[in-house]
């Protein structure tokens, strides 16, 4: 495709056009590209959960999680900068929209962002910089964080099946890379490439119409499938209101949530049974992405009120809570242990870590958008008076938050473990 | 000879021939398109499946019955799908 496609905003549709008309087999290059990149951040984003799931990020791997992440992050860039590229109508306004947000940024990280992506030229640039990351910035980085990973993948080896113990890592080692993993990994990847094949000569992408600010006028932007979940959030009305600082400190919060994930998460055991309150909020939070995202798909443009958000998002969690509150219940009542104790303890910590995460989120959120006024307006009595509530509250959340972890860890009796969170990578400790 | 031996002998005529057909799909037809994809994808599967009892025989696992009997029934279905692109 780089043989043909031609990155300035006169030809770009042009050249797409013409490997979709003229070029032998490249409409079906195109739509394998297409499918295989949506494959790619679906299973990236399944290699994640399964890794969650089994804890997979906890002692000695907790660097190998973090790099993973970043990959994911990376997975996602590729997503944002290929999707402009053919410049049609769907993909410039769906990244104007995107670019749109970062102004939304404390002014020095805007400036920044804003300077390396589009840069001062307006469309010419902005394509240019969005088709080099494509190419060239994030497949290298991809490659040497691929690179990071798998050498501690040597020195760690693959995560041993949970089995309720602490981490033996040295327990199942012993295949050579070559040719028994080599092999078992080309076979799969023959059979992903059979099925990618299959859906792609079945189902052959069409071309949008080229993007012209008239058009763009007419059309509401909607962002590709796995942004979609960022975009609902960002409609919901109190948030809006709240201004973008609030919306966007909310799903970085996410991100960071997710990236620090092995330092949150310090229990020893691995098994599925015994992590009631990490696996249901893992539950709740893959059912709260599809709902925004399949929200967000359904009701494009369409400002969401905070009630109706807070019905559909709150119903979607206590749902799922309550059937992973009855699945433990009832496998624990199954297996003769009497756990339900244990249970109640779990759901408290639950709802406990939940609160306090919500109070962290909005604490932050808010505080960053009162400091953002500050700045832009400038200073008046009712934006002290909100800085400081939302100071205040960030405040509160922090000690709370100490104090629920340390009534966490006296009860599990594993206080001292807490302070080993810097000590990676040391197996013998 | 072994089943499992029979079955990749047997998986590799099918690679063979799907590779052979490939090379014989008139590039210039919008429809061909449809039909080197298909080839290819057996040629893919055929592949993942000696992969499969390769390694399960080298680690001496038992190589399950169920996955070739998935696996066949891909290519045949794939086969078949081949039909409506030519």
């Amino acid at each position: 495709m780089m043989l043909y496609y031609v990155p300035s905003p006169s030809t770009a549709f042009a050249s797409t056009q013409y490997i979709f008309q003229t070029v032998y087999f490249g409409r079906f290059l195109e739509t394998v590209h297409l499918y295989t990149a949506y494959a790619m951040i679906m299973l990236a984003f399944m290699h994640m959960m399964r890794g969650y799931f089994v804890s997979v990020q906890k002692k000695p791997r907790e660097i190998m999680w973090v790099v993973g992440m970043v990959m994911g992050f990376v997975t996602l860039g590729f997503g944002f900068t290929g999707y402009l590229l053919p410049w049609t109508v769907v993909s410039k306004s769906a990244t104007d929209v995107g670019i749109g947000m970062i102004s939304a940024l404390p002014p020095a990280l805007s400036s920044a962002i804003t300077f390396l992506i589009v840069g001062a030229g307006g469309d010419a640039t902005e394509l240019l910089r969005f088709y080099d990351l494509h190419v060239v910035v994030l497949p290298a980085v991809l490659l040497v964080l691929l690179t990071l990973k798998m050498y501690m993948l040597e020195v760690h080896g693959i995560a041993e099946p949970s089995t309720g113990q602490p981490a033996q890592a040295k327990a199942a080692r012993g295949l050579p890379i070559f040719p028994d993993v080599t092999f078992y990994l080309l076979g799969l990847a023959a059979m992903f490439g059979s099925a990618m094949l299959l859906i792609s000569a079945v189902f052959p992408l069409s071309l949008p119409p080229e993007y012209t600010p008239q058009l763009a006028a007419q059309f509401t932007p909607q962002p590709d499938w796995y942004f979609l979940w960022i975009y609902q959030i960002l409609k919901i009305s109190v948030l809006e209101r709240a201004g973008l600082p609030v919306a966007l400190g909310l799903v970085t919060l996410i991100f960071l949530v997710l990236l620090i994930l092995p330092f949150l998460d310090r229990g020893q055991t691995r098994k599925i049974r015994d992590r009631p309150t990490y696996v249901t909020l893992g539950l709740i939070f893959v059912a709260e992405l599809i709902v925004l995202a399949y929200w967000g798909l359904e009701s494009p443009g369409r400002i969401i009120g905070t009630e109706e958000a807070v019905f559909v998002l709150g119903g979607t969690a206590i749902l799922v809570g309550v059937a992973s509150w009855a699945a433990y219940r009832f496998l624990s009542r199954r297996a003769g242990d009497h756990a339900a104790p244990k249970t109640r303890g779990a759901l408290r910590t639950a709802v406990g870590f939940v609160s306090l995460l919500a109070g962290g989120a909005i604490g932050i959120g808010w505080s960053l958008n009162g400091v953002v006024r500050l700045v832009v307006v400038g200073p008046s009595f009712s934006n002290v008076f909100e800085l400081i509530l939302s100071c205040g509250l960030l405040m509160a959340v922090v000690p709370l938050t100490v104090l629920f972890l340390y009534s966490l860890e006296s009860r599990n009796g594993s206080l001292k473990r807490r302070f080993c969170m810097l000590e990676i990578g040391s197996e013998n400790k | 000879m072994k089943p499992t031996k029979q079955i990749v002998a047997l998986l590799l005529v099918v690679q063979a021939v799907a590779t052979v057909y490939m090379w014989v799909v008139t590039l210039l037809e919008t429809l061909s398109t449809g039909q080197f994809a298909i080839f290819l994808a057996i040629d893919l599967l055929s592949f993942a499946l000696v992969a499969y009892v390769y390694t399960h025989e080298k680690w001496g696992e038992v190589v399950n019955r169920g996955w070739i009997v998935v696996g066949s029934a891909g290519l045949v279905i794939l086969l078949l799908s081949s039909l409506y692109f030519s």
